[in-house]
C-alpha cells in the first residue's frame, strides 16, 4: 500500500450527464401521468385519473435528486385534481371494467 | 350529509309533481273530509296514490288517468262543499247521487289492480345507497397507493443502510490509499467530505483522489430500485443484484496502450457490443480463461495475447478465482470512451475523446436480498482494485507489443476517417461556400463603387489562381501516372 500523495486532485467529473445512460423512467412516467390526468379531466373517466395518480407517484420514486421538484409537484397536483374533479362531477363509484 | 341531501331532493321532485295534480286540495284535510262511506274506496285509493307516488319514482299512465278520474269525481263533490278554484272547471254541479258513482267503484279498483302489476321498483343509484361497500374500487386504489408509499419508505431506508454499511467497511482502506475521500463538487477547495454522495434513492457516488498514478476513482453503488414497487414486482420475475461500479481514471503517463477485459461470458459479450473500445480493438470472441487457471465462468477479451500474459500474474489469478462469483466485469483500456454513441451518420466528424481507464463492475452477493453484512465480503475486491492500479502502472508492453498496439490504433483511426470522409468533404464544401457568400455580401454592401470594383477584381483573381493550381495538380498527377 502506497502512502498517499499530499496533493489531491480535483472534483468529481460532473457525474457523467450522458443522456444515453440515464434512466428515462421518471420522464416517461411524468408525461404519462399528465396525459392520463388530461384524459380523466376531459373525458370524465375516473380510472384515467387514478392511473395518473399512480404514474406521478412512480415518477417521484424514480426521480433523480438533481431533478426539479416543481415539475414533480405540478404533475402530482394535476393528477390529484383530475381525481377530485371526476368525483365532483359524478359521485358514483367507479365501475370495474369487467 | 351530501348523500342525504341528494336523497331528499330526489324525493321532493316527484312528490311536488304529484302535489301539482292535487292542487285542488288546498289542505290534506280536504281529502280526509270525504269520509262518507261512498268515498271510502276513493279515500283509501287517493291516500295510497298520494303516499305511494313519492316512493315510486315512476308513475304509470294508468295512475295518471286514475288520478284525473278521481279529480273529476271529487271536483264535483267539492263544489258542493268548497268554493276552491279548480284548474279543470268542468265540474258538474249535480247533487251527489249514489247511483252515479257506482261505476266508479269498479273503475278505480280495476285500474288500481292493473296498476299494481306494472309498478317497477327502481334501483336506487349506488351513490345514494349511503354505504361504503359500493365504493370498493376506490378503496382498492387508495390501499394500493398506501402500499406503494410504504414500499417506498422501506426500500429507501434499506438502500440507505446498505450504502452506509458498504462505506463503513471500506472507509479505512480508502482513507489509507487516497488523500481525498468523498467530494460532491460544490466546495471550492478540495476537502474530504468523508460521506457518500446520494444521487438517487438507489444510486450513491463516491469520488476519491490523491493517489500516485491515478487521477481519481469514482465509485458508484448502483442498488436495485427497492423504493419502486413496480420494480420490486418485476424483480420477482427476473432476479437481479446490486452492483458496485468502480471507474479509475489513470494519468496519461502511468498506463501503457492496451485494451483488455475479464469477466463473465454474458457480461463480456454485452460489453463487446456496447463499448466503443472493446468493439474496435478486441475483435475476437471472449476466450475461456481456463488456460490461466481461471474458473469456467470467466472469459477474457484482449487486444493481443501479450497483454493477457502480462495481466494474468499469480496475484490477479488468485483474486479472480476466489471472488469469481462477485465479479461481473473488469476492463482496462487506454482508449476508453464509454459506450457507443448512437449518432446520426452526418454528425460523427470527430473521434470521441478517450481516457485511460480501469473499469470494475462487481455484483453484490445475495442477488437482491442483501443485508448490510454482505458488504464486508466486497472488501477484498477493493484491494484487488488497488492492486490493479499499481499493476497497470508497472506493466509495460515490449517493443513488439508496442508496435502492434500502435498499428491497431492507426488502423482504427484510418477506418474512422474513411467513414467520415464524405461527411468531412461536405463540411469543408459548405464552409467554402459560406466564405464565398460572405465575401459577396461584403462586396455588395460596399457603398463606394470604386471599392466594390476593386474587391470584385480581387475575388476574381483569387478564383483564377485556384483554378490554375488545380490544373497544375491534375497535370502532375497525369505525369506521375504515366
Amino acid at each position: 500500500p502506497n502512502p498517499p500523495v499530499p496533493h489531491p486532485r480535483y472534483k468529481p467529473p460532473a457525474t457523467e450527464t450522458n443522456p444515453a445512460l440515464e434512466d428515462p423512467t421518471p420522464d416517461y412516467m411524468n408525461l404519462l401521468g399528465m396525459v392520463f390526468s388530461m384524459c380523466g379531466l376531459m373525458l370524465k373517466l375516473k380510472w384515467c385519473a387514478w392511473i395518473a395518480v399512480y404514474c406521478s407517484f412512480i415518477s417521484f420514486a424514480n426521480s433523480r435528486s438533481s431533478e426539479d421538484t416543481k415539475q414533480m409537484m405540478s404533475s402530482f397536483m394535476l393528477s390529484i385534481s383530475a381525481v377530485v374533479m371526476s368525483y365532483l362531477q359524478n359521485p358514483q363509484p367507479m365501475s370495474p371494467p369487467w | 350529509m351530501k348523500n342525504l341531501y341528494i336523497f331528499i331532493v330526489v324525493l321532493f321532485i316527484p312528490w311536488s309533481f304529484s302535489l301539482a295534480k292535487y292542487d285542488e286540495f288546498e289542505d290534506g284535510d280536504d281529502i280526509m273530509e270525504y269520509d262518507d262511506n261512498d268515498f271510502a274506496e276513493f279515500e283509501d285509493v287517493s291516500e295510497d296514490t298520494v303516499t305511494e307516488s313519492p316512493q315510486r319514482i315512476i308513475t304509470t299512465e294508468d295512475d295518471e288517468e286514475e288520478a284525473t278520474v278521481e279529480l273529476e269525481g271529487q271536483d264535483e263533490n267539492q263544489e258542493d262543499f268548497d268554493d276552491a278554484d279548480t284548474q279543470e272547471g268542468d265540474a258538474e254541479s249535480e247533487p251527489y247521487d249514489d247511483e252515479e258513482f257506482e261505476g266508479y267503484e269498479e273503475k278505480p279498483d280495476a285500474s288500481h289492480s292493473k296498476n299494481k302489476d306494472p309498478i317497477t321498483i327502481v334501483n336506487v343509484p349506488a351513490h345514494l345507497q349511503n354505504s361504503w361497500e359500493s365504493y370498493y374500487m376506490e378503496i382498492l386504489m387508495v390501499t394500493g397507493l398506501l402500499a406503494y408509499i410504504m414500499n417506498y419508505i422501506i426500500g429507501k431506508n434499506k438502500n440507505n443502510r446498505l450504502a452506509h454499511a458498504w462505506f463503513n467497511t471500506h472507509r479505512e482502506l480508502l482513507e489509507s490509499n487516497f488523500a481525498l475521500v468523498g467530494d460532491d463538487g460544490t466546495n471550492k477547495e478540495a476537502t474530504s467530505t468523508g460521506k457518500l454522495n446520494q444521487e438517487n434513492e438507489h444510486i450513491y457516488n463516491l469520488w476519491c483522489s490523491g493517489r500516485v498514478c491515478c487521477e481519481g476513482m469514482l465509485i458508484q453503488l448502483k442498488f436495485l430500485k427497492r423504493q419502486d414497487l413496480l420494480n420490486v414486482l418485476a424483480r420477482m420475475m427476473r432476479p437481479a443484484s446490486d452492483q458496485v461500479q468502480i471507474k479509475v481514471t489513470m494519468n496519461d503517463e502511468d498506463m501503457d496502450t492496451y485494451v483488455f477485459a475479464v469477466g463473465t461470458r454474458k457480461a463480456l459479450v454485452r460489453l463487446q457490443k456496447e463499448m466503443q473500445d472493446l468493439s474496435e480493438f478486441c475483435s475476437d470472441k471472449p476466450k475461456s480463461g481456463a488456460k490461466y487457471g481461471l474458473p469456467d465462468s470467466l472469459a477474457i477479451l484482449s487486444e493481443m495475447g501479450e497483454v493477457t500474459e502480462g495481466m494474468m500474474d499469480a496475484k490477479m489469478i488468485h483474486f479472480l478465482t476466489h471472488y469469481a462469483d462477485k465479479i461481473d466485469s473488469v476492463q482496462f483500456s487506454d482508449q476508453f470512451s464509454g459506450p457507443k454513441l448512437m449518432q446520426e451518420e452526418g454528425q460523427l466528424t470527430k473521434l470521441p475523446e478517450t481516457k485511460k481507464t480501469l473499469l470494475f463492475t462487481f455484483n453484490v452477493p445475495g442477488s437482491g436480498n442483501t443485508s448490510p453484512k454482505d458488504m464486508e465480503s466486497l472488501l477484498p475486491l477493493m484491494s484487488m482494485v488497488i492492486y490493479s492500479i499499481d499493476k497497470a502502472k508497472k506493466f509495460r508492453l515490449n517493443r513488439e507489443g508496442k508496435q502492434k498496439a500502435d498499428k491497431n490504433r492507426a488502423r482504427v483511426e484510418e477506418n474512422f476517417l474513411k467513414l467520415t470522409h464524405v461527411q468531412r468533404q461536405e463540411a469543408a464544401q459548405s464552409r467554402r461556400e459560406e466564405k464565398k457568400r460572405a465575401e459577396k455580401e461584403r462586396i455588395m454592401n460596399e457603398e463606394d463603387p470604386e471599392k466594390q470594383r476593386r474587391l470584385e477584381e480581387a475575388a476574381l483573381r483569387r478564383e483564377q489562381k485556384k483554378l490554375e493550381k488545380k490544373q497544375m495538380k491534375m497535370k502532375q498527377i497525369k505525369v506521375k501516372a504515366m
